[in-house]
């Protein structure tokens, strides 16, 4: 079985710099903030965030791709959105979820406790179930490429589920000052205006201005 | 609630300029959701639940929109977990127009909501109006967007029974 960071390394490598991505808290918003340098990442999205957020931006931004970097337990939250998104079908949303089958997993030495996709559902199925007709399993680095890139390229919404090791052997070193959630909002806010000529953030002048 | 006092909320998220709504629907308000649902100007997301739609509202307000919540008081319970991390963590500015149910007043077994609803505004940091007359809608939807942009902070317009029948 893969793991998460083999998967996120080569997604860094794929992605390219326009894509908005929008990353669940954990592990996937590091090691997507060690391995990449970019300003079109909304990093830190809690449990049950990260994929409605990517939708609403999907739904603001048609012309964009979005990509949602999410995980099985932060999903489960709110999995209700999979249907949400069938019926509005942004289709230039891809969902991608990192599935360990296991909650806490990802800090620890031994893995937490398992997440219901670590019993018997299953997540494509599931997204499939809802309306997502492009739902994909992956179980290894060529075929998780493939279906990135194809989700990048065509029409979605797409969905793909990741399954990955319980634990995160491996880490990337820390090198960086990953962005607090304010920081990141600033940052993430101004490379939309700047890129898709929208205010997002007011000057607070009110008739002064 | 009188067609007129939805028309009013309606015109209210216009005038504040709000083009993007999400929520589930609610039988106090649901003319409102009717109406938003069939509005060319604003676009209205329906929700599995309200935290999914603090969500949405939260990414959307990223891509450029003016969005607002529109929830129930039971929903505002549902949303707590991500309201209180969008308003408080990320500061990020969510409108969000709540019906009043157990207001006092209300004559149905809502009490707990009187318990709850301003309460757990004031526990997530969220200012908030009470609206008690329609003449007053129109003019606290715009004034609580205004100030919800300019702070970067989630501001709610609780809408009463006096105010929507």
């Amino acid at each position: 079985m893969v793991n998460r960071l083999a998967l996120i390394k080569e997604l860094a490598s794929i992605v390219p710099q326009e894509v908005l991505v929008v990353t669940s808290i954990g592990n996937n918003s590091y090691f997507w903030a060690e391995l990449t340098d970019r300003e079109a990442t909304l990093f830190h999205s809690t449990l049950g965030m990260c994929t409605p957020a990517a939708f609403g931006l999907a739904m603001a931004l048609p012309q964009r791709k979005v990509l949602a970097l999410d995980s099985d337990g932060n999903l489960l939250l709110n999995l209700g959105v999979l249907g949400t998104i069938a019926n509005e079908n942004p289709t230039n949303l891809t969902v991608l979820v990192m599935d360990n089958g296991n909650y806490l997993g990802s800090h620890k030495k031994e893995p937490g406790m398992r997440t219901a996709t670590g019993g018997k559902m299953r997540l494509q199925e599931v997204a499939k179930g809802c309306g997502i007709a492009s739902s994909h399993l992956i179980q290894d680095v060529s075929t998780f490429r493939e279906k990135v890139q194809t989700g990048l390229k065509t029409d979605g919404p797409h969905f793909i589920c990741a399954q990955i090791e319980a634990l995160d052997p491996e880490r990337p070193p820390k090198t960086k000052h990953v962005l607090d959630p304010r920081e990141n909002k600033y940052q993430f806010a101004k490379y939309i205006e700047r890129t898709e000529g929208v205010q997002i953030l007011g000057g607070g002048l009110g008739n002064f201005g | 609630m009188k067609p007129e006092k939805a028309k009013l909320v309606v015109e209210g998220l216009k005038e504040a300029g709000v083009d993007f709504t999400a929520g589930v629907p609610d039988a106090q308000f649901i003319q409102v959701y009717k109406m938003l649902e069939e509005d060319p100007d604003i676009r209205y997301v329906g929700t599995a639940n309200e935290a999914e739609a603090a969500g949405v509202g939260y990414g959307a307000w990223f891509g450029g929109k003016q969005p607002a919540l529109m929830l129930a008081t039971s929903g505002l319970l549902v949303a707590t977990y991500h309201l209180a991390r969008i308003n408080i963590l990320h500061e990020v500015p969510l409108l969000i127009v709540i019906p009043y149910r157990g207001d006092i007043g209300d004559p149905r077994w809502m009490g707990l909501y009187k318990k709850t609803t301003e309460p757990g505004l004031n526990a997530m940091d969220i200012p908030y109006r009470v609206v008690s007359r329609s003449s007053d809608i129109v003019r606290t939807i715009k004034e609580c967007n205004e100030s919800a942009r300019a702070w970067l902070r989630c501001i709610a317009v609780i809408l009463n029974e006096e105010a929507l029948w």
